[in-house]
């Protein structure tokens, strides 16, 4: 613990504004509570340890721009890190959150969120999650969705959404409203049908990536999918797809099975 | 020379209102006109007038003074006509008897006579008492003695100015002295200037042009401008062909020899540094398209036409600095930093704006070098590990997590499973997913 008091008193001392407490054994900002005063910080990094409570008090940090607390043990996050007002980078990867706090989505400058690696799904999100405009990468990889609200069109600046390996039986086609989007993990999901609207994106230029594999998707998609990700879009954006597509949907044909290998995640709750 | 209907000649004294006045004045005192010497007497400067009584038998008045001239142009040799000032023939006649002089005379102004030992003011042979010798205009003294004269009465210096003297057209004071009477104003010498090259018109003449008065290589440069030409800087005449540049100026080609083999230059000739980089133009050389060529003078990679100022080499090219364009908006670059992409060079708008190389992190512009993976690109900065933010260089080994680089030390933290199938998607597209580069 010593350890962790010395790097902080250097910090101090040379009024570095970025911190790092990387795996060091760190269970509490109780340990640490000389960390709260350090008012110039722009950066601190406390990933790979012990934290379950994020204090409230961290929100008093207000030069803060990022914040990252990947592989740490939180269960549950305080409402004020929402009112950060330079928070920029929130990486809150590979922890045990189930539910993210009320009034979540009010942070000002937040561009991107990472919140891969927990146990989230379409009811662990509060009401305004999809009003952070300013977002340009939202991480989900590693959850729980099986459906992702409609309202995620309203995120017109992302450029990055990661949905892999969650339980997604299918996408909004407001998807297609964002107009940036220039990176679309959906691979590992149940997903057997896209929405038409995603062909609307410029997801096959040289500076965009679709990953899409691992989905159990419907004959055509899939013998698009083998000759290259350019033939599904171009697919998608055929008249028999739509076809093909408005005839699945209509049919309401039961979501195919969850995958059984992820349900061994390591952040879920033990039985 | 120039033709006759620019040359706007100087007027002649006899449109001066002053001299006529003035000459008409002396004719009725029966003076001859013709007499130019008379012309000292409009301005007569006594610069004191101090009185003593030195000597019963001395001559009591001493009046020392300068004379200053006033000129006029004659239009025809455009120069003063006035001669050199003579000192007026009355002029201080010395009284060798005293007591004649108080018997004798009266002061000019007021008639009554002189007492003994009083002061007395002799101008020219006149007598004054001091308080009598005043301003014809103000009836005060005169500062400093000096008074102008001029028919037949004495006034101070500001009232024969307020009277008489003309204006400056430029600078609005009054002249004394020489007067240059052109463009319908008059001038100090000093203040008729060309209106282009400020150089004093009042020796060398001038051209009136558009209604302004120029010198005659600056007519010369104007007329040519108005017609769309150049005027060269050797002989001052218009260059009706195309015309030579050289050392920053303009020329008839014919002035010049090929540096080389010595033939007469056309405009086709080529102005060639003599030293490749150096800025100096004095260090320039003329030489013909034919010696021109066998110099190996570079190609602009644009235009395909040879380059004799300044060269950029770029895209293993030479370019015209202002051919050396952004290949988005076409605007030039110079000197400005650019940006290469396959073959083609972008400013630094067009450059990010179409390859995006905003740092993942900080989502600034990135000026130094980039680090470009994943599809993202960092700034030097911000090149670190996703997950616990190590800074990494390019030799840094990594894996990729969602398009993100990780270290092996945080990947060697990643749960087993997760590690599981990360690798299971890598091995099942590798191409796809090239990770750890
Ligand atoms: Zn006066
Ligand atoms: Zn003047
Ligand atoms: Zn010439
Ligand atoms: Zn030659
Ligand atoms: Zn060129
Ligand atoms: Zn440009
Ligand atoms: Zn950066
Ligand atoms: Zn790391």
């Amino acid at each position: 613990m010593s350890k962790v008091r010395k790097i902080i008193d250097e910090a101090k001392e040379s009024k570095n504004p970025e911190l790092d407490l990387v795996d060091k054994g760190i269970s509490s900002f109780d340990e640490i509570p000389s960390l709260l005063t350090m008012l110039n910080l722009t950066r601190i990094t406390l990933t790979h340890n012990r934290i379950s409570v994020v204090t409230p008090a961290l929100a008093n940090l207000t030069n803060l721009e990022i914040l990252n607390l990947f592989n740490n043990q939180i269960e549950e996050l305080p409402t004020s890190l929402s009112s950060m007002p330079k928070l920029r980078i929130l990486n809150l990867g590979m922890n045990k959150l189930s539910a993210l706090p009320r009034g979540f989505g009010a942070f000002p400058v937040l561009e991107v969120l990472d919140l891969t690696y927990n146990n989230l799904n379409e009811n662990s999100l509060p009401g305004n999650f999809f009003m952070i405009e300013t977002l340009r990468a939202l991480y989900l990889g590693d959850n729980d969705f099986e459906n992702i609200p409609p309202e995620i069109g309203h995120l017109k600046n992302l450029q990055i959404l990661v949905l892999r390996d969650n339980d997604l039986v299918q996408l909004p086609k407001e998807i297609g409203e964002l107009a940036r989007l220039r990176e679309l993990h959906i691979q590992g999901n149940r997903l057997s049908v896209l929405p038409p609207e995603l062909g609307n994106l410029d997801l096959t230029s040289n500076k965009s990536v679709i990953r899409m594999e691992n989905n159990p998707w419907v004959a055509p998609i899939a013998d698009q999918l083998q000759v290259g990700i350019s033939h599904v879009v171009d697919y998608l954006r055929s008249e028999t797809y739509k076809f093909v597509y408005g005839r699945h949907v209509s049919a309401n044909a039961p979501a195919p099975p969850r995958l059984s290998e992820r349900t061994k995640k390591s952040s879920k709750p033990k039985p | 020379m120039a033709k006759k209907s620019n040359f706007i000649t100087l007027k002649p004294v006899e449109s001066s209102s002053l001299y006529l006045r003035r000459m008409e004045e002396k004719t009725k005192q029966g003076v001859n006109t013709s007499d130019v010497d008379e012309l000292e007497e409009l301005m007569l400067n006594i610069n004191s007038y101090d009185v003593r009584k030195t000597n019963e038998n001395e001559p009591i008045t001493k009046i020392p003074h300068s004379l200053n001239l006033v000129g006029f142009h004659d239009d025809r040799t455009n120069t003063d006509v006035n001669i050199a000032p003579k000192l007026p023939a009355r002029n201080l006649k010395p009284n060798t008897n005293v007591s004649d002089m108080y018997k004798n005379t009266q002061c000019v102004r007021c008639d009554y006579g002189f007492e003994p030992h009083e002061k007395i003011v002799n101008t020219n042979g006149e007598l004054w008492h001091p308080q009598c010798f005043v301003c014809a205009q103000c009836f005060r003294a005169f500062p400093e003695g000096i008074f102008y004269e001029f028919e037949g009465r004495k006034y101070c210096e500001h009232d024969f100015q307020m009277l008489f003297a003309p204006c400056c057209g430029r600078c609005g004071e009054f002249i004394i002295g020489r007067v240059i009477k052109a463009m319908n104003a008059n001038w100090h010498p000093k203040c008729f200037l060309c209106e282009m090259c400020d150089k004093e018109l009042a020796d060398q003449g001038f051209i009136r042009h558009q209604n302004k008065a120029l010198c005659h290589d600056c007519n010369a440069r104007a007329k040519a401008a108005s017609l769309g030409k150049h005027v060269c800087h050797k002989c001052h005449s218009m260059i009706d062909d195309r015309p030579l540049r050289f050392r920053g100026e303009v020329y008839h080609p014919y002035h010049f020899n090929c540096s080389s083999c010595g033939i007469e230059l056309n405009a086709d000739a080529r102005e060639v540094k003599s030293r490749p980089g150096f800025t100096a133009n004095e260090m320039n050389e003329l030489y013909c398209l034919r010696c021109h060529d066998k110099m190996g003078i570079p190609i602009c990679g644009a235009c395909r036409r040879p380059i004799e100022e300044r060269v950029v080499t770029a895209l293993g090219k030479h370019f015209h600095v202002e051919h050396f364009v952004c290949a988005k908006c076409e605007k030039p670059f110079l000197g400005n930093r650019h940006y290469e992409k396959k073959g083609l060079a972008y400013c630094e708008t067009h450059y990010h704006q179409l390859f995006g190389n905003l740092c993942f992190v900080c989502n600034q512009v990135i000026g130094g070098d980039v680090f470009t993976a994943l599809n993202k690109a960092w700034c030097v900065h911000h090149f670190a590990c996703s997950v616990c933010d190590t800074k990494m260089s390019q030799k840094t080994k990594f894996y990729e997590f969602d398009l993100k680089p990780t270290c092996k030390k945080c990947f060697d933290k990643f749960p087993a499973e997760l590690r599981k199938r990360l690798k299971k998607a890598y091995e099942a597209n590798p191409k796809k997913n090239s990770a750890a580069n």
